[in-house]
């Protein structure tokens, strides 16, 4: 199936919340989104933005059964690793189910490899949940290394009233 | 003990520098230390920088027995949450040994978490090695949680070859190009 790979537009921002939400709701957690196209407007294409976005997109005889042309999506942003510098995280991967099997989630990945050498990135990061074996075994497949499991890093995370607390205690 | 938290600026990058080295031997990496002085300098300091850097700072009188008055930093960015939006990354915490137990990590971490609220972040994300108790024990402490523990994130990587691979074939129609 012919499908493209683009760098998204303002516009595209209501199908990946659509696809955001697709996402949360695969990853059992939908109560967890709180933003929606409006912020993903604001934070994605401002002169400094947070994230960048591509978006794959197949021809309108291939539209998904509810008229949909944007089939998937990766968000990234660049970090930095004061060990090994310049770094990308992947934050998210989708690709509708309708569409899988296809090389779509594939060609995201690369895309965003590609953004990352580009911009002299050395290190493509990203997270999985433990039980999301059809991912963990497609990242691994790829080469990737689970870092949890084999170094014993853990994501820690304030937020809510305890980043505010913290705050309040800086000089 | 007196000490000051202050933005870093271009002339701090030798003591980051040197400091980056100093937690890389406590976690046991510090041959795995690619980046150097000229790098942080570049990646932080130009236009467009991958990351921001705080210092704290101590009177001449109460430099370290090598005679440094940079005594701790704290490295961070600004990431992105699909679910909740803005929110920053502290890449690195660190204090010199000799100034530990004076609340110096603790106003380092405090000071990212205002300029992160400030900037409009709802998270404050990083991440720590299982076996590091002591800053587990700092962290949790300050009311943090363990996203790996509690919902079974794992933190993944791509890199070398297996980065050179995933680039490298790109075989459909790519309009942006």
């Amino acid at each position: 199936m012919k499908f493209t790979i683009c760098p998204a537009k303002p516009e595209d921002c209501k199908d990946i919340e659509r696809m955001i939400m697709e996402l949360a709701v695969y990853e059992k957690m939908p109560d967890q989104v709180k933003i929606s196209h409006k912020e993903l407007e604001r934070d994605g294409f401002g002169p400094n933005p947070f994230y960048q976005c591509v978006v794959a997109e197949v021809p309108e005889e291939h539209m998904s059964k509810d008229g949909h042309t944007k089939v998937g999506y990766a968000l990234f942003f660049y970090t930095y690793s004061t060990w090994k510098g310049r770094t990308v995280f992947m934050e998210d991967l989708y690709v509708m189910p309708e569409y899988r099997g296809k090389g779509i989630g594939k060609a995201l990945m690369a895309t965003v490899a590609k953004v990352a050498k580009e911009q002299h990135c050395v290190r493509l990061q990203f997270s999985v949940l433990d039980w999301n074996k059809p991912s963990l075994d497609f990242y691994l497949a790829k080469g990737a290394e689970d870092l949890t499991a084999k170094e014993g890093w853990h994501f820690l995370r304030f937020h809510g009233i305890a980043l505010d607390n913290l705050a309040q205690e800086a000089p | 003990m007196d000490f000051t938290i202050r933005a870093a600026s271009l002339d701090d990058c030798k003591d980051i520098s040197r400091m980056i080295l100093k937690l890389a031997e406590h976690d046991n990496v510090s041959d795995q230390i690619k980046i150097t002085q000229r790098d942080l300098e570049q990646d932080g300091f130009s236009k467009n920088p991958f990351f921001h850097g705080i210092i704290a700072e101590v009177p001449e009188h109460f430099k370290s027995r090598d005679g440094h008055t940079k005594v701790g930093y704290s490295l961070y960015f600004y990431t992105y949450s699909s679910w909740k939006g803005r929110a920053v990354y502290m890449e690195d915490l660190y204090v010199m040994p000799e100034f530990r137990g004076k609340g110096i990590g603790k106003a380092l971490m405090a000071k990212v978490s205002q300029l992160g609220l400030a900037a409009g972040c709802t998270q404050l994300n990083f991440t720590v090695l299982d076996w590091n108790k002591s800053s587990l024990d700092f962290y949790r402490k300050q009311g943090c949680w363990d996203v790996t523990s509690d919902l079974g994130y794992h933190c993944m990587r791509c890199e070398g070859d297996a980065l050179e691979h995933l680039g490298g074939h790109l075989h459909f129609t790519d309009q942006s190009q």
